[in-house]
């Protein structure tokens, strides 16, 4: 296994998890957990594969996909910030439900089950031009990049300023760590809530569209096979903190590259599959014990 | 009194009113009658008493995982890790089963059902403490332990514990003597349903009956007040968590002697979480978690053969639990009060 080829792969395997990454930690920042990042990244593939198909256009299918994930974000948070309910178990409602809807349209409209394939599935483009192959080590990676690799990255570069020197970002924040005072501000922080869950639900959306579209070009139910908790880990991992978490995402993907290589190696692909879950549950145990002792101090 | 109870029972109709017309909406755009398919569903899991014992015995597992929530669930504490101690303690309870000499008979039960139960007790002890004593968000720890379980299930099935005589993913079949009985041979319906009705019962007096039970509800009700009449609240915690995991590993025993009298990788299709959507159905109560698991268990039964005969995708169950998961949890008693609060303030 070369050095190129790991960077190319730990690269393409980031950024969806990345994506749906990015919603979930600007939704934490508002106070809600998203448990359903799964289903809205689910919808996003399917949706990103049927238009991608009929458009013969990658941005229309990424576009469309963020839209429709977005729109289901809303839904979904206006049962939590209107409706009260709890937005655990509407999360995980959620993934069942629009697993159960989209299993519906697969056998109904398509008749088929599990794997939807469709003529003509336009992939993402490769931004730069070839030459930059030759580049030495991180040239395969380069040539590699597609257009959602590289929003993603340019969001997290930006997020960190964005959640502390603008207006919205603030508005955000205080939404979630003071939700008593930004309502005696008189912001409306349930609207503030139900933006940041479509903002979730967007990226989400673009998440399902980069499964889809980055090479396999078809929708399988399970597609996703996780991630959206993958993507819940990381910013849990990175503390809702956009570098931190875009760190935890990159050695996640990492992780899933040298799955199958550990696998050749000898070692069970189950056991090392399990280990993000492991590293946010000891995550947790240290920040909160160091939370703790600083109280105590 | 009465405005409370009429609230009370919208509360508990609403999510599956809200399901029924998905649903029902669903079959219309496909061009299906509705109440045809609701009253094919109804025959085929009650029709007769080979279709009702089917019903039962799909609805055997989520008995023991809706108790197992909601024993949680009604002290505020968010344990979602129902599914991880179901197949911690399952497979506990098999691998016994098959390792732990034939001859030993009839003892084989007591010991492969302590063992499921103090698998799953240690399981959900971990995140139990960790809620009491660090304060770690028990949703996300509960969640992340399911995958853990999945993993190290997953793992053992394919490596050390995998039958040698068949192909993937299981384990070899428990001892003869280690089967629950049958109660309907020609049907799968094992002890184990009589197991969880017990289950049940016991978690209906333990609600009612005992002092434990009582600080449960009370810390889940208000915490502060808890508090203030000495309950610790940490001991509560960590006490419905070894409960909650002490039922679901046996919920994994009875499905592994009863059931599949073998371990394999989809040893548990969600039975966690349909017994979540089942105990918030039921609103933590005995009653109503018997009922929604025979829904449950019913749709379950049912829509194998709805999907053979009229075609309508299985998914269709899914649908149904989706929503049913939303609108349980969706509070209009809320929305309703926080209208007049807010007129209130204004006036």
């Amino acid at each position: 296994m070369q050095v190129e080829q790991i960077l190319v792969s730990t690269l393409i395997l980031t950024t969806p998890i990345l994506l749906a990454a990015i919603g979930g930690l600007v939704n934490r920042q508002a106070g809600i957990v998203n448990i359903g990042l799964e289903a809205k990244m689910l919808s996003g593939a399917f949706v990103a594969v049927i238009v991608s198909s009929a458009t013969q256009s990658w941005f229309i299918a990424c576009l469309a996909a963020a839209l429709s994930s977005a729109v289901i974000g809303w839904m979904f948070s206006l049962t939590i910030t209107r409706a009260h309910a709890n937005m655990i178990v509407a999360g995980l409602g959620l993934n069942i439900l629009v697993a159960g809807v989209l299993g519906f349209i697969l056998s109904w409209v398509y008749k088929t089950s599990g794997t939807l394939r469709q003529p003509d599935v336009v992939l993402l483009p490769d931004v730069l031009p070839e030459f930059f192959e030759k580049i030495p080590v991180i040239g395969p990676a380069l040539s590699s990049l597609d257009p959602l690799t590289i929003f993603a990255w340019i969001t997290v570069f930006c997020l960190p300023f964005v959640l502390t020197n603008t207006r919205i970002g603030l508005w955000i924040r205080a939404t979630g760590n003071a939700p008593h005072v930004t309502r005696a501000v008189g912001l409306r922080s349930l609207a503030i809530q139900d933006a940041s869950t479509a903002f979730a639900g967007f990226f989400a959306g673009l998440a399902g569209a980069h499964l889809a579209l980055a090479s396999l070009g078809l929708f399988n139910e399970g597609l996703t096979a996780g991630r959206g908790f993958i993507a819940l880990a990381a910013f849990y991992f990175g503390r809702d903190r956009p570098i931190q978490t875009a760190m935890a995402c990159l050695l996640f993907g990492f992780l899933d590259t040298t799955q199958i290589r550990l696998q050749t190696a000898g070692f069970p692909p189950k056991l090392i599959g399990m280990t993000p879950y492991l590293m946010v549950l000891l995550a947790l145990i240290f920040t909160s014990v160091r939370a703790q002792r600083k109280a105590q101090l | 009194m009465s405005s409370s109870i009429a609230s009370r029972s919208i509360g508990i109709l609403l999510p599956l009113v809200v399901s029924l017309i998905v649903s029902g909406v669903v079959l219309l755009v496909i061009g299906k009658n509705p109440l045809d398919v609701f009253s094919l569903i109804a025959t085929e899991s009650f029709g007769n008493a080979r279709r009702i014992a089917a019903t039962l015995s799909a609805a055997t597992p989520l008995l023991f995982t809706a108790v197992a929530t909601a024993v949680c669930f009604r002290s505020g504490v968010f344990n979602v890790g129902v599914e991880g101690a179901f197949l911690v303690g399952g497979l506990a309870a098999v691998f016994l089963g098959f390792t732990l000499p034939a001859a030993w008979g009839f003892a084989l039960f007591p010991i492969c059902f302590f063992a499921a139960a103090l698998i799953g007790a240690i399981w959900l002890y971990v995140p139990g403490i960790l809620l009491a004593k660090f304060e770690v968000d028990e949703v996300v720890s509960t969640l992340m332990l399911n995958f853990i379980a999945v993993a190290i299930t997953g793992y053992l099935v394919n490596g050390p514990l995998l039958s040698p005589l068949s192909g993937n993913n299981v384990t070899p079949l428990i001892h003869e003597v280690a089967y629950l009985p049958r109660l309907m041979p020609p049907s799968t319906l094992h002890a184990g349903f009589l197991i969880g009705l017990v289950c049940v019962a016991a978690y209906g007096f333990w609600c009612r009956y005992t002092p434990a039970g009582f600080e449960g509800g009370l810390i889940g009700l208000n915490q502060r007040f808890s508090r203030a009449v000495g309950i610790s609240v940490p001991r509560t915690i960590v006490g419905v968590m070894i409960l909650s995991g002490v039922i679901a590993g046996i919920g994994g025993a009875a499905h592994g002697m009863g059931q599949m009298h073998r371990f394999s990788d989809g040893f548990s299709p969600g039975y966690g979480f349909t017994g979540m959507a089942v105990a918030l159905l039921g609103r933590n109560h005995p009653i109503g978690i018997v009922l929604g698991a025979i829904l449950f268990g019913a749709l379950a039964s049912a829509g194998t053969t709805i999907q053979l005969f009229s075609n309508i995708p299985l998914d269709l169950v899914n649908i149904i639990q989706g929503t049913v998961m939303i609108f349980a949890v969706v509070e209009l008693g809320r929305i309703s009060l926080r209208r007049k609060k807010g007129t209130a303030n204004a006036g």
